[in-house]
């Protein structure tokens, strides 16, 4: 497979884990192209032979952890989901709302395992280099974020369930 | 870990379940985790709800894939391509790659040295022939001492490399094109000979036969050549020039054949 062709698959898997970030297409556009701006400015720290997607997902996470420094996007961006998102089912959509805002209850550094595992595109250990955390530390927050991402849209946690209704999600 | 836990800290820590949500559990540790699963309702659930949640987070991610193109993206993905490529080229020129080059390079001569065609090569650098053919042949010292700056591309960088010797010749070159007769590309390199850069792009057919087929600039104030095909052994070659490039094919093969080939080339 050619260079080109990887960048592309990357680039369309980096769009798609920037859509669950923002949530929100034209802020997801904003953060590839920023993320492939400072990639081709860091290219020669690529070493060749090794995964590229790794590297490229490292320079978007680093890429939105500064965003996110700047601004508050994602919160803001909230009511701009794109439609339609997971079909036609009112349901889906209703279930997909409250998983979205149980995300945005967790920490960061909870978040972003889960999400990179759930996209399938990277290995527990290319996640973990993509998050540039050892793979003990991503699996333990993986673990804990999952189980708090369940008690929070389940309503077992009760504090976070209460800010959810105060949204008026529930 | 392959205890029943007895708290969602403990389910969450637990990398058998995480990898069996994940679907990367080892095969062995299968029928343990789900035997499991049929005892423990709270790690039943807890690995159905993971598994749910990871769905609904993966369809609205896939929702990026109907988003329009973006053409913005689409150009930094070309130069990123573009610089990635440039670095791979100059890894490979600094890197322990290079020997393996440098080696091949000199297999190359040699192997022409095997087809009986190396001590006449050396004897065509005095002038017999053009030295562009020479250069093709036997430019065993000319390789040597410029072999730092070789690089070499494999069949599925091509473009690439079409567009990088382009640039590094200042002309136009075209592939040479010999698939359509049942030869596949095995791999393209620039070398810097004495009268200058040289591309050299190997092709195999689906017997195993080999042709190399070479590109250099025509040295200005010098005639055209005409197409000349010459039998070497059981090798044959063919030069000529074609608007202000130096072309020249060798094989294994009869003259005839390699005059198809080179007709394949003119075209």
């Amino acid at each position: 497979m050619s260079l080109k062709t990887d960048v592309t698959l990357h680039t369309a898997s980096l769009r798609r884990y920037a859509l669950v970030l923002t949530r929100d297409a034209t802020a997801a556009d904003d953060l590839v192209q920023e993320t492939l701006l400072k990639a081709i400015d860091k290219a020669d720290t690529w070493q060749p032979g090794t995964n590229l997607r790794p590297w490229l997902f490292r320079i978007m996470h680093n890429t939105h952890i500064s965003d996110l420094r700047r601004a508050k996007t994602r919160s803001d961006a909230a009511p701009d989901l794109p439609e339609p998102v997971v079909g036609d089912h009112q349901h889906t959509q209703l279930e997909l709302t409250q998983v979205l805002q149980a995300l945005d209850q967790l920490p960061e550094a909870q978040r972003k395992p889960i999400i990179l595992v759930a996209l399938r595109e990277m290995s527990y250990a290319e996640a973990a280099r993509a998050l540039d955390v050892p793979l003990g530390t991503f699996m333990s927050r993986l673990g804990r974020g999952r189980e708090a991402l369940r008690q929070i849209v389940s309503g077992i946690g009760k504090g976070k369930l209460s800010v959810l209704k105060r949204k008026g999600s529930l | 870990m392959t205890q029943d836990p007895t708290s969602d800290q403990d389910l969450g820590l637990d990398g058998d379940l995480l990898a069996y949500v994940d679907g990367t559990l080892a095969p062995e540790r299968m029928a343990e985790v789900e035997a499991r699963l049929a005892r423990d309702p709270e790690a039943r659930a807890a690995t159905a709800s993971w598994r749910h949640h990871d769905n609904l987070i993966r369809q609205m991610a896939q929702a990026a894939d109907d988003l329009p193109v973006n053409m913005r993206i689409a150009a930094l993905e070309r130069e990123l391509a573009a610089k990635l490529q440039a670095r791979k080229r100059r890894a490979f020129m600094m890197g322990p790659a290079l020997g393996r080059i440098a080696a091949s390079v000199l297999i190359f001569a040699a192997g022409w040295g095997a087809h009986s065609l190396y001590g006449s090569a050396i004897q065509m650098v005095g002038g017999a022939y053009p030295q562009f053919v020479s250069a093709t042949l036997a430019g065993h010292q000319a390789i040597r001492q410029a072999a730092l700056q070789q690089a070499e591309f494999l069949p599925d960088e091509m473009d690439t490399a079409l567009d990088w010797i382009s640039a590094q010749m200042q002309h136009k070159i075209d592939s040479p094109k010999l698939e359509r007769l049942g030869y596949e590309v095995e791999s393209a390199r620039l070398l810097a000979t004495e009268s200058g850069p040289l591309a050299i792009f190997h092709y195999r057919d689906g017997q195993g036969e080999r042709v190399t087929v070479s590109i250099a600039a025509h040295a200005p104030g010098q005639p055209d050549y005409t197409l000349r095909v010459v039998r070497q052994n059981s090798d044959s070659m063919a030069y000529w020039t074609d608007r202000g490039l130096d072309y020249s094919i060798i094989g294994s093969v009869d003259p005839g054949r390699i005059t198809t080939l080179a007709a394949a080339i003119r075209e």
